[in-house]
């Protein structure tokens, strides 16, 4: 078994562009999506991200802490899934009813094992 | 103990309730959420408080999706829009604050009882129904903040574009600037409410339409017109409910044969082909409780009427064998009320089953010289089928072909085209 972190990106939030009814469908939906991986044992975790945060760098010596969108795409939320391999774990991405919603980016990534230590 | 704490962490992190959401759930908290928000505002910051509530149910979007809908969703809601209004008006207060002290202290007050909600949603309908405010911008208002429907959803129920929308929904928050909603005082509200009630009833007939198109969005509008009408026939400062009470029967007594009245293959059914069985018989029972207490004030009134009609179609078995002296009696006391040339088309019908064919159409010969019913294709209609009834074949085809010319939609053109066949013999 491999994890993964899946992050999820978008431009500003789609779910702005949605009516009420359709908001109540995409929370329904996704809701589901999300229960039934974690009923399987596929999704460890999964949490919404807020829109606001802070960059923290070093600069010249010394602490600088910023907003950290400079870009426009935000990560608005993440999913620690467990899966066979990257391909299935792309599959699941895939599978995620956002999609029918909005312009969302899934970032899939495995989570770092070296053979033989963890 | 780390990885302990790290595991109750991550069980909380993926939902693990079971609750359900209610059908338009997030339509309804958004209406209700915002004549409330609206109150503490101001009526020239609707717009702010529709912000306000939009960023609630972002917030239960992106919260929900993840853990689960809570057991309480209204609370959690009311809630964070509580919060969110705070806020704001702490925003509000800040940046006024060497302008002029504003009074933030109402807020202290400030909830979401049941009481609150039906208060302030009710405010806001006679607000939307302002006079001033013209018919088709008053049921796009109340779409917008009461029923939470979209703007491209208002569109697609009434067939128009989101600029049009867009155009009616400023002019119409122009004007709701200018009201007071404070002032919209009891008197007022069970004087106006039949204002009201006929912008309700716009809107139920733009949903009851016989159409196809957006079939679904436009069944909600009838839906919303019920359950708006629903709040002024619970609430106690309208203290003469009868009307409401006839509203609803009506209502409720058309909605029951909605879906029945089209058909897959052939489109608009004529009504003696319409299957009762597929009439809804929870809608059904509804509307005749409605009716029973709206009848027993005693009060006639033009809503009463058309839904007594109502109830007798519904109830009758079959076409044959409706009430039809009822319903002429019925029609008969609606012109005493008012007396237009629809209602007298319609009441061709049932002439033409008490008095026979002949009567009817005498009748509608009358009609015809009315000028702003000669060029009414419904009058054509209604005259071919009492001809072909009497087996009048020519002059049945001549007001079928005059109806076809007249009709203004594709819909009712193919609709009487297929009358004018069934009038040639095979």
């Amino acid at each position: 078994m491999k994890e993964f972190m899946v992050f999820i990106r978008n431009e500003g939030n789609p779910i702005t562009d949605l009516s009420p009814e359709q908001q109540q469908a995409h929370v329904q939906k996704v809701g589901a999506y999300i229960k039934r991986l974690a009923e399987a044992g596929k999704m460890k975790a999964a949490q919404p991200l807020e829109m606001e945060g802070v960059l923290v760098a070093q600069k010249n010596g010394g602490f600088v802490d910023g907003p950290f969108n400079e870009t426009k795409e935000v990560i608005s939320g993440y999913y620690h899934l467990v899966a066979d391999s990257l391909k299935e774990a792309i599959q699941m991405a895939k599978e995620d009813p956002r999609f029918e919603d909005g312009e969302w980016r899934l970032e899939v990534r495995p989570i770092m094992k070296v053979d033989g230590i963890n | 103990m780390i990885k302990n704490i790290n595991s109750i962490n991550e069980k909380k992190t993926v939902q693990s309730k079971e609750n359900q959401l209610t059908e338009h759930f997030f339509r309804n908290e958004y209406g209700k959420m915002v004549a409330v928000v609206a109150k503490y505002l101001g009526a020239e910051h609707v717009e702010s408080a529709e912000d306000i509530v939009q960023d609630s149910l972002l917030v239960a979007v992106e919260y929900w999706q993840h853990h689960g809908i809570p057991e309480n969703p209204s609370g959690w809601l009311y809630t964070t829009a509580k919060n969110k209004t705070f806020n704001y008006l702490k925003h509000q207060k800040h940046k006024r604050k060497f302008e002029k002290e504003s009074d933030t202290d109402e807020a202290v007050h400030f909830n979401f009882s049941d009481e609150q909600i039906a208060d302030e949603q009710l405010r806001m309908m006679f607000a939307c129904c302002n006079p001033s405010i013209s018919e088709e911008v008053q049921i796009t208002l109340i779409l917008k903040i009461l029923c939470g429907f979209s703007i491209s959803e208002i569109s697609a129920a009434f067939f128009t574009n989101t600029d049009t929308i867009n155009k009616r929904l400023v002019r119409g928050r122009k004007k709701l600037r200018s009201v007071d909603l404070s002032i919209v005082s009891e008197e007022r509200i069970s004087k106006n409410c039949d204002v009201v009630l006929e912008a309700i009833y716009l809107l139920f007939n733009e949903g009851y339409l016989p159409n196809r198109k957006n079939q679904s969005i436009r069944t909600d509008l009838c839906l919303e017109a019920i359950r708006l009408t629903h709040i002024l026939a619970s609430h106690p400062i309208i203290t003469q409910k009868v009307h409401c009470h006839a509203f609803l029967a009506l209502m409720y007594l058309n909605a029951s044969r909605f879906e029945a009245r089209v058909n897959e293959n052939e489109g608009t059914l004529e009504m003696e082909k319409v299957d009762r069985s597929l009439w809804n018989k929870t809608l059904i029972d509804k509307g005749l409780y409605h009716l029973e207490e709206a009848q027993q004030q005693g009060i006639v009134s033009n809503y009463l009427l058309m839904a007594s009609i109502s109830a007798n179609h519904c109830i009758a078995p079959s076409f044959e064998e409706t009430n039809w002296k009822e319903i002429l009696a019925l029609y008969d006391a609606w012109l005493t009320m008012e007396d237009t040339a629809i209602i007298r088309l319609n009441r061709s019908v049932a002439l033409s089953k008490v008095h026979g064919d002949d009567s009817a159409i005498a009748e509608l010969k009358l009609l015809e010289t009315r000028i702003d019913l000669k060029d009414n294709y419904l009058l054509h209609s209604t005259l071919g089928e009492l001809h072909r009834n009497a087996n009048h074949n020519e002059k049945a085809i001549s007001h079928f072909e005059r109806a076809i010319k007249l009709a203004d939609n594709e819909r009712d053109k193919t609709f009487l085209k297929k009358k004018l066949k069934g009038v040639v013999p095979l």
